[in-house]
């Protein structure tokens, strides 16, 4: 047979032939080495998904394997041996949030103090001179794409350098995988942005613990101050000391009712948060935008032309939409810089 | 509920045990497969179980009526309505927007009004191959190489969870005898299949993940911010990812199915080694090439009528078979170009004869120039792609890692087959215990790989 003759994928004639009890036994082996050292890894897996029939599965097989192995630790022993096989830092929850939450407590009763950065110079009427924006970083879940390759595709030819860092299916309250409060500290650390544009709020909702430890559930008006603290955490690390200029989209309304409760509680905590900030912190509101009254829309009139702007799965803004939102970007972003 | 995934990890080894354990008993099994089948499906969303039912049972009662007709004239007009309701549930579903969108531009250039509502219709996994698989069905039924069969056995063919989402598109006649007697619980290809998982493992979220996040993402997503070596290299990449994406899905779908006791046809064949076009799609997604020529091309009338009949054919069959890819005119472009070379070849053969390495040279930079359509999300972001490869610049992108991938996918498949056979048939022969620990070891390094944000979907499912 020629090297270019039609092949088989694999050659059935020859391979060996298991029974059942036989090929029970292989994958039997298979599962159990996983059991043992992969245990907390799919009780991690498990904690962050969506409720629902696929959650109470993995953690069925999650919480007894993740409880082998915190007393048997050979995922630790995994783990490092296979390290150098993974392209992430170490952004897990670990307490990034943490020291804003104590700074919070520390406040005690009194009334906090209101400090010159709640105030937008351009609201008092000062006019401060223009700088040249040099990097931008545009971050935050899923909703930051399309967004961030059109930003970065009308920044290409100002020689803005355009850092797009989404991190798909995370959220402000869901920080197993990734922890925000560290994540927010090592992107200013890296990149030093002149400027960041945040677009996060797919995936919010899950349960965020206050000061006594205790888990509150989202949407209550505690959720929205422990979502808030965290938001304004993140605000003051990218707005750099007042050196950078921060763009924070507000979530426009989802078309499920479930999620769009708990889009309008993160929007009212973004507009908390920012308010400390308002002399570097923009909060670019797409409710009015794309859901005005809060209601679901997926086409909207763009130019005198009825568009689809929604993606079909009722979150997500779609390449119209997103063209749409960085026109809100591009114009917030030039009214602070020079072109 | 995508394969490598925890859920898919716990959720197999359960229907595994279970299956065989049924397997003896077909009034048993059958109810419980489709069952799984069903709940595999709907953890992508439940409506979608809705609609697979449609389509079986708008199936069944076609098949079933054009079955108990004598008069070819009416079992002729029954196939097409049951073709034409699949098409509709494939138009709906599938073509809605992109339609509507098209209408409304040349309506709103003529200063009218749309007279269709816009709407984004979320798509459902899968439809593209299991509407395919129902036409096959009832189209063989028709010219009487299969009966109809019994409902429970159609709702498993068109919903089996192993093929249920991207393929490989399985002809009636090929499942549906293997439903007719169980599955022999002595004869398991196991060592064929563990081979088959790992090895899709590897391909999909080995190298084609880390070459989407490393260099095909960035370059498609802003052209303009690199090199033309970037963007050059970013193109063979892609080449390289997405034939790992989908070989790496269809050889764990074949491999699930063989440790279940089916057998899937294969669907990839080297084919990137095509000396030309016609060569390429006999090598890639073979069973979408061969349904294309089985219910587009030879109905069209195939060869048959001289060259410029067959040059239409040839043209209108890419057309629809890109169009069945997405619903964008990057699709039918891509389409146009595998139709155009395959008419071009067509013309020109027996009377140009070119060296075969240059038959290569050409089939493979023209199949890589239209993958380039194939990955951009629109028109305009093609034309930047291919305008950008002639700008000045540094490599940013070229790392070793990446290369070495590109390399390896592309130049295994031009190297002679027989290393990587004697490899694969020694590992078929291990023990039950070495294969376990093998794909256990396989696992573990393949799962270090994936990112924080996870697994991908498989870029065959959108389709």
């Amino acid at each position: 047979m020629s090297d270019d003759a039609p092949r088989t994928l694999v050659d059935l004639s020859k391979a060996r032939r298991l029974d059942v009890p036989q090929l029970l036994k292989a994958i039997a082996l298979t599962c159990l080495l996983l059991f043992i050292t992969a245990g907390p890894g799919i009780r991690e897996a498990g904690e962050q998904m969506d409720p629902g029939l696929d959650r109470t599965l993995v953690l069925a097989v999650g919480e007894p394997a993740g409880a082998l192995g915190d007393v048997i630790p050979l995922h630790e022993v995994a783990d490092e041996a296979t390290a150098w096989l993974s392209t992430d830092d170490d952004l897990g929850e670990g307490g990034g949030f943490t020291a804003a939450a104590q700074d919070t407590q520390a406040q005690g009763g009194g009334v906090p103090p209101v400090t010159p950065e709640a105030f937008d110079p351009a609201a008092l009427g000062e006019q401060a001179k223009p700088r040249p924006l040099k990097k931008l970083l545009v971050t935050g879940d899923s909703l930051a794409m399309p967004l961030d390759a059109e930003l970065a595709r009308r920044l290409a030819d100002r020689g803005v350098e355009v850092v797009r860092d989404p991190h798909i299916g995370t959220g402000i309250s869901k920080d197993i995988l990734v922890d925000w409060g560290k994540l927010s500290a090592k992107q200013v650390k890296d990149e030093s942005p002149d400027a960041v544009v945040m677009f996060i709020g797919a995936n919010e909702g899950f349960a965020l613990k206050n000061a006594e430890k205790r888990p509150v559930e989202c949407c209550g008006a505690e959720w929205a101050a422990l979502y808030a603290t965290r938001a304004r955490t993140m605000m003051n690390t990218y707005r750099r000391a007042g050196a950078a200029r921060v763009y924070w989209l507000t979530v426009m309304t989802p078309s499920d009712a479930d999620r769009a409760k708990i889009s309008r509680t993160v929007n009212a905590g973004i507009f908390a948060a920012a308010a400390a900030y308002r002399a570097q912190i923009r909060v670019l509101d797409m409710v009015p935008i794309f859901t005005p009254d809060f209601r679901y829309r997926a086409a909207m009139d763009i130019k005198g032309k009825e568009t689809i702007v929604r993606e079909s799965d009722g979150i997500h803004l779609n390449a119209a939409g997103a063209e749409l939102a960085a026109d809100h970007v591009m114009r917030a972003i030039e009214r602070d810089f020079a072109k | 509920m995508l394969f490598p995934t925890v859920e898919f990890a716990i959720f197999f080894p359960v229907v595994l045990v279970l299956s065989w354990a049924l397997m003896s008993r077909p009034r048993a099994w059958k109810p419980f497969i489709v069952a799984v089948s069903y709940l595999f499906y709907a953890s992508a969303n439940w409506k979608f179980c809705l609609l697979i039912t449609a389509v079986v049972v708008g199936n069944q009662a076609g098949a079933i009526l054009i079955q108990r007709t004598d008069d070819e004239n009416r079992r002729k007009w029954i196939l097409r309505i049951t073709v034409g309701f699949d098409l509709l549930v494939l138009g709906t579903f599938k073509y809605y927007a992109f339609f509507v969108t098209d209408i409304d531009r040349v309506l709103g250039a003529a200063s009218l009004s749309l007279p269709l509502p816009l709407l984004t219709i979320a798509l459902p996994i899968g439809i593209s191959f299991f509407t395919f698989q129902a036409i096959s069905y009832v189209v063989d039924v028709k010219r009487g190489l299969i009966a109809p069969a019994p409902v429970l056995d159609l709702a498993i063919y068109l919903s089996f969870f192993p093929h249920l989402v991207a393929g490989p598109i399985v002809r009636a006649r090929e499942f549906l005898p293997q439903l007719e007697t169980p599955r022999d619980p002595r004869d398991i290809p196991g060592g064929a299949a563990m081979w088959l998982i790992a090895i899709g493992l590897i391909k999909k979220v080995a190298i084609a993940d880390y070459l989407a996040r490393e260099v095909v993402d960035p370059v498609f997503a802003v052209p303009e911010a690199y090199s033309g070596v970037d963007v050059m290299f970013a193109t063979y990449a892609y080449a390289a990812q997405i034939y790992c994406d989908f070989s790496g899905y269809t050889d764990m779908a074949i491999g699930l199915a063989l440790l279940m006791g089916f057998v899937f046809p294969n669907n990839f064949d080297r084919p990137y080694r095509a000396h030309s076009f016609r060569e390429f799609w006999r090598r890639w997604h073979i069973t979408l090439s061969r349904f294309l020529r089985d219910f587009l091309y030879i109905p069209f009338g195939g060869s048959r009528g001289g060259k410029l009949k067959t040059v239409r054919n040839l043209m209108a069959t890419m057309l629809l078979g890109g169009l069945w890819h997405g619903a964008a005119w990057t699709f039918v472009l891509w389409g146009g170009i595998h139709g155009a070379a395959q008419a071009v070849e067509h013309v020109f053969r027996g009377k140009i004869d070119i060296p075969r390495w240059l038959g290569w040279l050409l089939t493979f930079h023209i199949v890589c120039a239209a993958w380039v359509l194939f990955r951009s999300p629109d028109l305009g972001v093609a034309a930047d792609v291919f305008s950008q490869m002639t700008a000045g610049g540094a490599a940013t992108l070229i790392t070793a890692p990446a290369l070495v991938l590109v390399l390896i996918v592309i130049g295994l498949q031009l190297i002679p087959p027989k290393p990587m056979d004697a490899i694969q048939l020694r590992v078929q022969q291990w023990s039950p215990a070495a294969l376990g620990a093998t794909l256990f070891l396989v696992i573990l390094l393949v799962g270090a790989t994936i990112p924080d944000q996870g697994v991908p979907p498989f870029i065959y499912f959108q389709f």
